[in-house]
């Protein structure tokens, strides 16, 4: 829309002073969000003589990857001293069903709350959509509860079912959304040719849903993978996900503060988020606009 | 497809195979129900039973009125909560969209670079509360991080210790929270800038307003949408904020930073009050429902109207 | 080949009612075109034939057997729609025979008849291009393609030619006509084009706000018109409808219409023709006379001295409007606008008066009240 800049008339000294305003602008906000990448890197990288003897933007002398080590394998979490490597898996194994479970559900039920409508589905969603509003506070006592009462407490299967349950409303929002501008004549054409439920959605919809597969993965995978409320309550000891695993190692107060392990260890639990982000985030911005958040 | 083919019931060739084609939509959304139902609705009520008792380390199931909520009003700490809530939450949402909305602005002027610039304000979004609040608990450190950096570079002078000082600590967490949500800001407010009628700038730009006219008198006030959607996202996301909180401050100094979600992680796992622990998270769900009930009420207002 | 039942067929959504009772009876073979406006449930109608929608209340029958319970996949019907709903996913080929391999059919026996219904369309040089790479034309005959593939009893089309050019449009219905007289097939098909109508069907529904105005052979839709909703809805220009008074003269029965010709006031009689003496109750009471443009056209008296229904009178030229063939001539009768249709060479100037004759026997008249034929 800012075509205007390149209509003419507009090129007088004032918009150059402009262009060189916008640019300062732009660039200066771009240090802020960008600069505490740059120090957690480098600090990671850096050994506690340089940290001290340095300052946050000093660059470190070589590339040391010590302290990587040392956080993947060795660091203290509580009394525990195994690294992050454990918990690492612990947040994988449970981010990985969790994400396909959750966004399958969602998929099917967003399907059938569009596609099929029977009566009532419109509330049926409203009561759905409740729970993308709730903040989780309300439900972790209850949810202790029955997760001892499952025998779940503490393990990886019982953050996997929570982050199903409190995922779902989000995912069915997203598919919902997406599958009500797929025209419903498709659906009618299928059916008269004589496709049912399950081949109408695996045939004509699902080929159809690569951009909110993508933005529904992508969300559930950072929002699973970045929890730390349901980590923390539900979870102690070697049944923790990274993130809470990270707080705790940062937290563990023994001997000399070791900054640069922290700061590697906080690289190694944002790694997996990051990479996601940067492979494939350019999706997840044009669909998430395009879908959910418009409404 | 509409009403379709659920409603009558069949003919008793195959009745079950029949049955199953009507209803398999129902069988299909079934679970997910089921799940929130018991998940969601069925856990707030339980939640909102125990706050009306005195269950201490374990729930009990006598009702005892509104004692815990008379008690928790009581807590100074809970007000400390509160007013941080109050000046986090105004805070961050002003600033963050505010910061979003100029970027936007800013990023379609055709500039070059653009999409490293999007990708550079965007990825916060991607990461755990948990790791800003490490990154930048180290970045603003009084003894080794930006107050070092400053005196080596000769000014002297330059103290930083918000992070310490019980009246600051809660900007530290403005300062996070504000770098790792407002590109996600820039990213809406892009989206709806893209999508303005360029004609309308067209036309205005004939009528002879300047740039800075057409954007604050003609495109800004076609975003209002966007703002709305923004401030309730942003107001959503200050009410359950916990996990900064942990990392960065810990609540601390003393518990001059404290949030409602950490007062009631403190109170329900931390200190066996679990009806109290009800309770604040009961008040935190109608501060929530007092913001989220409003806006999806204009969201369908205006869907019905559009 | 399928009849085609429908009684007092009803559908609702919530308090509105969509359709008010619908009764129709299609032979083996008809092309049955319903005809109406926008809203007034024609889609809603072809919907309940194909067992989208479920029915309210009343019955549709296909080969005299309910089907009102019956799984659309299993009521052996083809659709085509509007928008033409093709798989965005699957190329032409497979969007052809999807139909057939729900059902089962072999693959060898899909491919020949898929090719078949590519051939008769002339797409088979498309058959590997996705919808997206296909023209508004070319998409149309795959959705037609689909259709025809599965050789159904009975064809459902949904304003299957809205979204095409006029030029594309002509093309396709003249297609469609030959693709019905070539399979003999039933067909039900929806638009709100009367000239679409009234080329293609064996039989019309006109329905107006989920009610039907009239159910017959487009020939006596057009002539013997049973109100003045469909008089006016069918014919291109429309009927001109005329208020006069029946009035009785020499021992005929007539219409006198008022006029003011110069300034002055006086009136036309137009006999009415023998079919029509009947109506002497209506002596000296108000009807609304229709007479379709056609009719109505500059006096030749051969022509009057053979038919003794055409009936003369003058009346004052007001504007012109050519249309080639045909020159459409605009005067004043009772008030109204009338227009009538001349030979360009036998034209008046306006302004000028005109001896005109106009065909009393394909007249209508309608009671100004109810708006029923008379
Ligand atoms: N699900 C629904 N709920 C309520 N009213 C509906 C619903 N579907 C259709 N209608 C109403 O039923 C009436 C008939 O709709 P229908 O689609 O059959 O019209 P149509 O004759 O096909 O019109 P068009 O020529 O525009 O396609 C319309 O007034 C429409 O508003
Ligand atoms: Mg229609």
């Amino acid at each position: 829309m800012a075509d205007i800049a390149s209509l003419p008339g507009g090129n007088s000294p004032w918009r150059s002073a402009g262009r060189f305003g916008l640019y300062f602008l732009l660039i200066s906000f771009g240090a802020y969000y960008i600069l505490p990448l740059i120090v957690v890197l480098s600090t990671s990288f850096k050994d506690l003589d340089e940290i001290r003897n340095g300052t946050l933007l000093s660059l470190p002398a070589e590339i040391n990857l010590e302290s990587w080590r040392y956080a993947w394998s060795e660091a203290c979490i509580g009394v525990s001293c195994t690294g992050l490597k454990p918990y690492f898996w612990n947040s994988v194994m449970m981010t990985i069903p969790a994400v396909l479970i959750s966004t399958v559900l969602g998929a099917l039920t967003g399907y059938a709350l569009t596609k099929f409508k029977f009566r009532g589905a419109n509330m049926v969603f409203a009561m759905i959509l409740f729970g993308c509003f709730i903040p989780f506070q309300v439900v972790l006592l209850p949810m202790a509860q029955s997760l001892g009462f499952l025998g779940l407490a503490n393990t990886v299967p019982g953050l996997v079912l929570v982050h199903i349950v409190y995922g779902l409303p989000f995912t069915v929002l997203f598919f919902r959304n997406y599958y009500v501008s797929i025209p419903d004549d498709l659906i009618k054409a299928a059916t008269i040719d004589g496709a049912g439920f399950f081949t109408i959605f695996w045939r004509i919809l699902l080929p159809l849903s690569p951009p909110i597969i993508v933005v529904t993965i992508i969300w559930q995978f950072t929002q699973i993978w970045n929890d730390f409320l349901f980590g923390a309550s539900f979870t102690t000891g070697g049944g923790q996900p990274v993130t809470v695993a990270l707080n705790n190692l940062v937290n563990t107060t023994t001997g000399v503060k070791r900054y640069n392990v922290d700061m590697a260890a906080a690289l190694i639990t944002a790694a997996p988020t990051l990479a996601v982000y940067v492979l494939a985030g350019r999706y997840f911005v044009r669909g998430l606009t395009a879908g959910s958040v418009k409404g | 497809m509409t009403n379709s083919m659920t409603e009558k019931s069949l003919p008793a060739k195959r009745p079950l195979a029949d049955w199953l084609r009507w209803n398999v939509a129902k069988l299909v959304v079934a679970p997910t129900f089921a799940l929130i139902i018991f998940f969601v609705y069925g856990f707030i009520a339980w939640t909102g039973y125990v706050s009306f008792t005195k269950s201490k380390m374990l729930p009990t199931y006598s009702f005892d009125g509104i004692y815990q909520y008379v008690r928790l009003w009581k807590m100074s700490t809970w007000h400390v909560a509160m007013e941080n809530l109050l000046v986090f939450g105004g805070l961050f949402i002003l600033i963050a969209i505010v910061l979003g909305c100029l970027l936007a602005v800013a990023l379609d002027q055709r500039v070059r670079a653009e999409g490293l610039l999007r990708t550079v304000y965007l990825y916060p979004m991607a990461i755990s509360f948990i790791i800003t609040g490490t990154a930048w608990k180290w970045i603003l450190n009084p003894g080794l991080g930006l107050e070092k950096m400053f005196h080596s570079w000769g000014w002297e002078s330059f103290s930083f210790d918000w992070l310490i000082n019980s009246d600051m600590a809660i900007y530290t967490l403005v300062i996070a929270a504000v770098w790792q949500s407002s590109g996600f800001v820039m990213a809406l407010f892009l989206a709806a800038l893209r999508g303005v009628d360029s004609e309308i700038i067209k036309a205005a730009y004939l009528d002879g307003a300047s740039l800075s006219r057409i954007y604050l008198v003609i495109i800004l006030p076609t975003l209002r949408p966007v703002f709305l959607s923004s401030f309730f996202i942003l107001a959503h996301m200050a009410v359950k904020s916990f996990d900064l909180v942990v990392a960065l401050t810990g609540g601390g100094p003393g518990n001059s930073s404290i949030m409602p979600a950490n007062f009631m992680y403190e109170m329900t796992f931390r200190r066996n009050q679990i009806g109290l622990g009800a309770a604040s998270a009961m008040m935190m769900l109608a501060t929530v429902m007092a913001i989220v009930i409003p806006y999806l009420y204009s969201e369908l207002r205006e869907r019905k109207h559009g | 080949m399928a009849t085609l039942t429908i009684q007092n067929v009803k559908k609702s959504y919530g308090a509105v009612d969509v359709l008010k009772g619908i009764d129709l009876e299609l032979e083996n073979g008809e092309f049955l075109v319903l005809l109406g406006p926008s809203g007034c449930g024609k889609s809603t109608l072809l919907n309940m034939i194909a067992g989208l929608d479920t029915i309210t209340d009343g019955e549709i029958l296909i080969n005299n057997k309910v089907v009102n319970d019956v799984h659309p996949k299993d009521r052996d019907i083809a659709m085509v729609f509007q928008s033409y709903a093709l798989y965005p996913n699957m190329t032409v080929e497979r969007n052809i025979g999807f139909g057939l391999e729900m059902r089962k059919v072999t693959k060898e026996d899909r491919e020949r008849r898929v090719d078949e219904a590519a051939r008769m369309l002339q797409i088979d040089h498309l058959r590997d291009r996705k919808p997206a790479q296909l023209s508004g034309g070319q998409r149309q005959r795959v959705a037609m393609g689909r259709a025809l593939v599965r050789k159904p009893e009975i064809f459902l089309f949904d304003e299957p030619l809205s979204n095409l050019d006029a030029k594309l449009r002509v093309e396709m219905r003249t297609e469609i006509k030959k693709l019905h007289q070539r399979l003999g097939t039933t067909m039900v098909y929806v638009t709100h084009d009367q000239i679409e109508a009234m080329t293609l069907a064996s039989r019309i529904a006109i329905l107006r706000e989920g009610e039907i105005q009239q159910f017959a052979s487009p020939q006596e839709v057009y002539e013997r018109p049973a109100n003045m909703y469909v008089a006016g809805f069918v014919g291109s220009p429309a009927m001109n409808f005329i208020p006069a008074t029946v009035v009785s003269e020499n021992d005929r029965l007539g219409v006198s219409i008022e006029r003011t010709a110069r300034g002055e006031r006086s009136s036309v009689f137009l006999a009415l023709p023998d079919d029509l003496q009947s109506i002497g109750e209506w002596i000296g009471r108000e009807v609304i006379l229709g007479i379709r443009p056609e009719t109505l056209t500059h006096r030749s008296d051969a022509e009057m001295t053979q038919n003794k229904r055409l009936q003369p009178f003058d009346c004052q030229v007001e504007v012109l409007e050519p249309t080639g063939a045909d020159t459409l001539t605009y005067i004043e009768l009772g008030g109204r606008e009338v227009i009538a249709r001349v030979n360009p060479y036998n034209t008046s100037n306006p302004g000028e008066t005109m001896a005109f004759m106009v065909d009393m026997g394909k007249a209508s008249l309608f009671d100004p009240k109810s708006e029923m034929r008379i």
